[in-house]
């Protein structure tokens, strides 16, 4: 079945129409060409999808399109401003919190959910609100600190 | 994932007219986090998907003194985690939320979908039936409450009619001198579903004597297990170090966990038996100070 569905994408109102069936993911990378949100697990495990939907953090691999309809999504394509990279990104740059980079936007949205809800979360604070995105170079180290970084200033 | 149908009512009397209508081919879709994967993997192709996520009065989380309190079946795990009112008269949920899954999960998931699930490697039912939990649950010709323990059949099978909706979670005011403890075992990474989760809950009689006792196994059956020999075990006495041990093993015996990846047969039991000895004497220590 298609579906008509409008949502904001990154500050803009989209239109499309999809089928039930496809993935939130899907539509964003494949329709919209949004590719920074990754597909890994598929199982809602390793986070490198993630997208913030009205502000929380979501596993896109796993949430269907048409559901997302009416909703305000961000993509890490809309965190920069205005040509002014986002802080978290200038600080993961920074820090050098990134090896292959397959999992930042991930943990960029997903820190900015924490910090959004959270301003000054404590260091367990932050290992405890990322425990569910996963980085294969292990880079957690230098994630952490370039959360810390952004939530201390 | 096959297409379907795909629909969203805004009142339960709506949604339960469609299941009807849907002859067993129609499923309730909440937050998605187990039906997506299920579909994914072709274990579920259900014609037409039921979004119950536009009512709203499956929403918000209400307390009165003489009911306890009402948790809406569309509430995230989430909600529940950071609800000041969760928070002030029932925090042991609020802990319990913080180990569930990870923050996405928690973000889009649902009370009712974890209840209604039926999966068995959950937290959720164990705690709510230490609780006493009673669920409200809609259908095409009414409405009827029973108690949570009630719901579970057997591995992803409860007691739900096809055009039934569980609506509301109510978790009746605890007795006077009452405490209560959950332990989360995971053998692998936090973020894992567990591998076993053990509930206790006691409230104290006179001279500090054990009154009501619950003791509830999850993840160690098809579905979660009231280890009543357990409980009579304790009932009637004050608890000490060796009769917490005693319960621990017995319940380790009530409960029929299977080797898997996260663990074997016997560990398991083993399990068990340590997270009842430290679940009831937590329990009881809460108890104590209340
Ligand atoms: C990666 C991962 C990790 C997880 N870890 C944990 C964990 O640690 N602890 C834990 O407790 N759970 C865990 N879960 C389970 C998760 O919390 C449940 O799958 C989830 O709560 C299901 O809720 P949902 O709203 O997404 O339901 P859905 O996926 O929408 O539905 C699940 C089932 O319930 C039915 N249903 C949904 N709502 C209702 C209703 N109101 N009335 C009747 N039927 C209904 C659906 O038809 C379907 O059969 C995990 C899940 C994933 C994917
Ligand atoms: S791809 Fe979505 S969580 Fe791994
Ligand atoms: S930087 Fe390679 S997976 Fe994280």
């Amino acid at each position: 079945m298609k579906k008509g569905i409008r949502f904001r994408v990154n500050g803009v109102d989209t239109a499309l129409e999809v089928e039930s069936h496809l993935t939130l993911l899907q539509v964003v990378r494949e329709r919209l060409s949004l590719t920074g949100a990754k597909f890994g697990c598929g199982i809602q495990v390793c986070g490198t999808c993630t997208l913030l939907l009205n502000g929380k953090p979501v596993s896109a691999c796993s949430v269907l399109a048409v559901d997302a309809d009416g909703s305000d999504v961000l993509t890490v394509e809309g965190l920069a401003k205005d040509g002014q990279l986002h802080p978290l990104q200038e600080a993961f740059m920074e820090v050098g919190a990134l090896q292959c980079g397959y999992c930042t936007p991930g943990f960029l949205l997903t820190a900015k959910a924490l910090l959004d809800e959270n301003p000054h979360p404590s260091e367990e604070e932050i290992r405890s609100y990322l425990a569910g995105n996963f980085c294969r170079c292990g880079c957690y180290q230098e994630i952490v600190r370039a959360i810390q970084k952004v939530a201390g200033e | 994932m096959k297409t379907f149908d795909y629909l969203e009512p805004t009142t339960v009397g709506e949604a339960c007219a469609l299941l009807k209508q849907g002859r067993g081919e129609a499923r309730v879709f909440a937050g998605g986090a187990l039906m997506t994967i299920l579909m994914k993997e072709g274990l579920l192709q259900p014609k037409t998907l039921i979004n119950i996520k536009r009512i709203s009065a499956l929403k918000g989380i209400d307390f009165h003194p003489a009911q306890g309190l009402a948790i809406g079946a569309l509430v995230t795990h989430h909600e529940l985690e950071t609800s000041k009112t969760v928070k002030e008269k029932l925090p042991i949920l609020c802990a319990v939320e913080k180990e569930v899954a990870n923050i996405r999960v928690r973000s889009m998931a649902t009370i009712g979908g974890n209840l209604a699930s039926g999966e068995p490697l959950t937290d959720l039912p164990q705690v709510f039936i230490a609780l006493d939990a009673r669920i409200r649950i809609a259908s095409s010709s009414g409405e009827r409450v029973m108690a949570l323990e009630d719901l579970y059949i057997d591995y992803y099978q409860t007691s739900l009619a096809e055009d039934e909706i569980i609506t509301q979670v109510i978790v009746p005011p605890a007795p006077e001198r009452s405490g209560i403890e959950y332990i989360r075992f995971s053998s692998s990474s936090v973020v894992d579903k567990p591998c076993v989760g053990v509930a206790a809950r006691i409230s104290l009689g006179v001279e500090k004597a054990c009154q009501t006792v619950r003791i509830v196994l999850g993840c160690v059956g098809p579905t979660p297990v009231r280890a009543k020999k357990a409980e009579a075990v304790v009932v009637g006495k004050p608890l000490d170090a060796r009769l917490a041990e005693e319960a621990g093993s017995v319940a380790s015996g009530e409960c029929s966990p299977v080797s898997d990846l996260r663990g074997s047969e016997q560990y398991k039991r083993a399990i068990v038996g340590v997270l009842v000895r430290r679940a009831l004497a937590r329990a009881y220590e809460d108890a104590s100070q209340s």
